[in-house]
């Protein structure tokens, strides 16, 4: 049935404007899809709202795209006018259509330079673009211009507080609590589209963005972030872009940690309201970092153990233990100022692991953990007698786990990685 | 706890797969591509256009078909466009893809490779640029799009590549990241672009030509590599797919070409595994930029 560029238009801004009123009567839709009908209807409306489900069928989406879309085209090329409201709505069911449309995403910046549009509107557009495409590049990059906009233009001026009547205290304060549920918002977008998509490497690397420049040096989102992650990456054994998230995390508090440990330590107060962790005890970081390590070392190996055959449960080893044989280099060598008492974790860390095995203390306090029993590291602690030991990945020990995973595993995948490792430990750690 | 064997991410390549490069037959996938597009689809891939018409040109270009495609005059652009990429260098040294911002390592790619093309290298900051992407280069000796990110195949291609036309390729550690590349090859011969991922032909562009630039091509199965992509061919429609029994299109289609061209195919000319432009075009401008060997 051929179409009259009449009937076409017609049901175009049918559709637009039904779109728009199912936003108006439920503001929470918080997901968008497509739903298989290929027969042409003309009389009835192709959306559909479910409690918050959002739904277009789809044999009406070869009409309203294209036309949709060269509307828009014409108003780039100054070929025909539209008004700021028909931008809104045009660019809106553009979007959610097709959120790669760079061009659409970029009109909304202008209208939200220009004020027409909330940025919190867009924010919630881009949350439900992604709800159908979790991986959309376009669609990430929009979500940061967003916020990156409201960083700069909701921040309050000097002149700004001076005209409001409340004190600064409290609008330092609302200001903390703005930023902190923008944070947990943030996080939850990409949690739902890092659960849509395995591997999800844009929607990871826009949650470490998020890191970078809404929480930087922050050390209690850090570690809510490790927190909260260690569940979701166990049962993503396969998601190398969650596990890396949780090395850009440990990383990230190595170094906040040992900056912290450096200077003298006096509680701040930073931009966002946070402490640093002005811990009383100067020996905080020399113990929480090496505790970080070893519980991640420890997550990998219960993972590696329960989920053979899983590449990127190694590589997450690597990696873990890269940045822990790094740390330890470095606050071996570097002059420390405030060198805490000797501990018997320094006296371990004392001594170089890639040395040759057989004549390094660790050596020996290795051998004295009973071989038969590496990888539970907690019943090797209560065999030395010198206090707390804090048991320390370390090169031999790395070794032992290899070799224990190869005479007791079937799994010929396992076994390639767990040789593979072990040439990486000779290689690269190993010089 | 022991289980005899896990579900490795690869595909298995059927008996009755392609094994033979079927030239004629993308040739003239290319040459149609975009006239028999209806309404929708077209409009679907706009945003793609300029870089399809790239990819088009390009594969047509690599099998001597070039004539088949429509000439269109284009305008001195040239003073406009070095201005338009200098304009978008930030303090750091980074580029942005556009006036709107976004920093990613594949702009300062595509910045500096512009630029080499024009032969405007020098109108941009090159330490700066050179050190925001060394900034990217991860422990593993890969890179991602921003500092801290994660090792990415397509990143990795853009800033070897990057390193490449700016004489740096000495800052790369060649063993390290060659051992990185190589382990995206999976049993049935196809490349990866990170672990536990499915294989893709795309990256048997951006893997291998990575693997060229840093001077480690012979640690691939090169063998084992042409099978797959050979597999990923359409023999109906001609053009190449991803994975085997997928779709066909533009993007595939080139770098599957590209990819058997630096395997060593003599039906493809040579490509540059920098420019992903024939060597003969790179040639006649006199651009060679560096390899390591």
């Amino acid at each position: 049935m051929a179409e009259s560029e009449e009937e076409v238009d017609v049901l175009v801004q049918r559709v637009v404007k039904d779109i728009n009123n199912a936003f108006k009567r439920n503001p929470n839709i918080d997901e968008i899809g497509l739903i298989p009908c290929p027969e042409v209807r003309y009389n009835r409306s192709p959306i559909v709202l479910v409690e918050n489900k959002l739904g277009v069928e789809s044999w009406c989406v070869k009409f309203l795209l294209p036309y949709v879309h060269n509307k828009l085209l014409l108003y780039k090329q100054r070929k025909q006018w539209l008004d700021r409201e028909a931008l809104v709505d045009i660019t809106c069911t553009l979007l959610l259509l097709n959120p790669d449309f760079t061009t659409a995403w970029n009109v909304r910046k202008e209208l939200l330079q220009c004020g027409v549009l909330n940025p919190e509107k867009d924010l919630y557009l881009v949350k439900l673009a992604l709800s159908k495409h979790p991986k959309s590049p376009e669609t990430w990059i929009h979500r940061r211009w967003v916020l990156q906009w409201l960083q700069k233009e909701c921040s309050p001026s000097e002149q700004e507080l001076k005209d409001h009547a409340e004190p600064r205290e409290d609008a330092a304060r609302r200001q903390c609590e703005r930023l902190q549920r923008a944070l947990q918002e943030e996080m939850r977008v990409c949690a739902d589209a890092a659960g849509r998509y395995p591997s999800n490497y844009n929607a990871w690397s826009h949650r470490i963005w998020v890191l970078q420049n809404m929480a930087k040096g922050n050390l209690k989102v850090l570690h809510d972030e490790l927190s909260s992650t260690r569940l979701w990456v166990s049962m993503h054994v396969s998601d190398h872009s969650g596990f890396h998230y949780r090395q850009h995390l440990l990383k990230a508090l190595a170094r906040e940690l040992s900056q912290v440990g450096e200077t003298e330590l006096h509680p701040t107060k930073q931009p966002n309201g946070e402490s640093t962790a002005g811990a009383s005890d100067d020996n905080h970081h020399n113990d929480v970092i090496p505790q970080l390590f070893h519980e991640e070392m420890e997550l990998c190996t219960d993972l590696i153990e329960s989920y053979p055959g899983h590449e990127t449960l190694w590589c997450h080893r690597r990696h873990v233990f890269y940045l822990w044989h790094q740390w330890r280099r470095e606050h071996l060598q570097g002059a420390g100022s405030q060198s805490p008492p000797l501990t018997h974790t320094d006296v371990l860390l004392s001594e170089e692991p890639c040395d040759d095995s057989s004549t390094s203390q660790t050596m020996d306090v290795d051998c004295v953990l009973d071989g038969s029993k590496h990888g539970s590291y907690t019943q090797d602690t209560k065999r030395l007698k010198r206090g707390p030991l804090l048991p320390h990945p370390a090169l031999p020990s790395e070794h032992t786990f290899v070799s224990k995973i190869l005479t007791g595993c079937r799994s010929t995948e396992q076994n390639r990685f767990a040789i593979a490792y072990r040439k990486w430990l000779d290689s690269v750690i190993g010089q | 706890m022991c289980q005899t064997g896990t579900q490795v991410k690869d595909v298995v390549i059927k008996p009755d797969a392609p094994n033979t490069l079927l030239l004629d037959k993308h040739a003239d996938y290319i040459a149609a591509y975009g006239s028999k597009k209806d309404d929708y689809e077209y409009t679907l891939s706009e945003y793609l256009r300029m870089s399809g018409i790239y990819w088009g040109l390009t594969v047509m270009d690599l099998m001597g078909q070039l004539s088949r495609m429509n000439r269109r005059n284009l305008q001195n652009l040239e003073d406009k466009v070095v201005d338009y990429v200098k304009g978008l260098q930030q303090e750091d040294g980074s580029f942005a893809g556009d006036k709107w911002g976004e920093i990613d390592t594949r702009f300062s790619f595509c910045a500096v490779a512009t630029l080499a093309l024009l032969g405007k290298l020098d109108a941009i900051n090159m330490d700066k640029a050179v050190e925001f992407v060394l900034s990217c280069m991860n422990f593993d000796g890969g890179f991602g799009c921003r500092p801290g990110s994660e090792s990415h195949a397509g990143q990795i291609y853009c800033c070897t590549g990057f390193l490449s036309i700016t004489g740096q390729l000495h800052q790369v550690n060649a063993d390290l990241l060659g051992w990185w590349l190589c382990e995206r090859q999976l049993p049935s011969g196809g490349l990866n672009g990170r672990p536990e991922k499915l294989p893709d032909v795309c990256y048997s562009w951006w893997v291998l030509a990575s693997l060229k630039i840093i001077g480690r091509i012979h640690w691939i199965d090169k063998a084992k590599l042409r099978n797959f992509i050979l597999a990923c061919q359409d023999e109906e429609t001609g053009g190449f797919a991803d994975r085997p029994g997928d779709m066909v299109d533009p993007f595939h289609t080139l770098f599957g070409v590209a990819g058997l061209s630096l395997l060593g195919d003599e039906q493809i000319k040579p490509v540059n595994p920098v420019f992903c432009m024939p060597e003969d075009v790179l040639q006649r401008i006199g651009l060679q930029p560096d390899l390591l060997s």
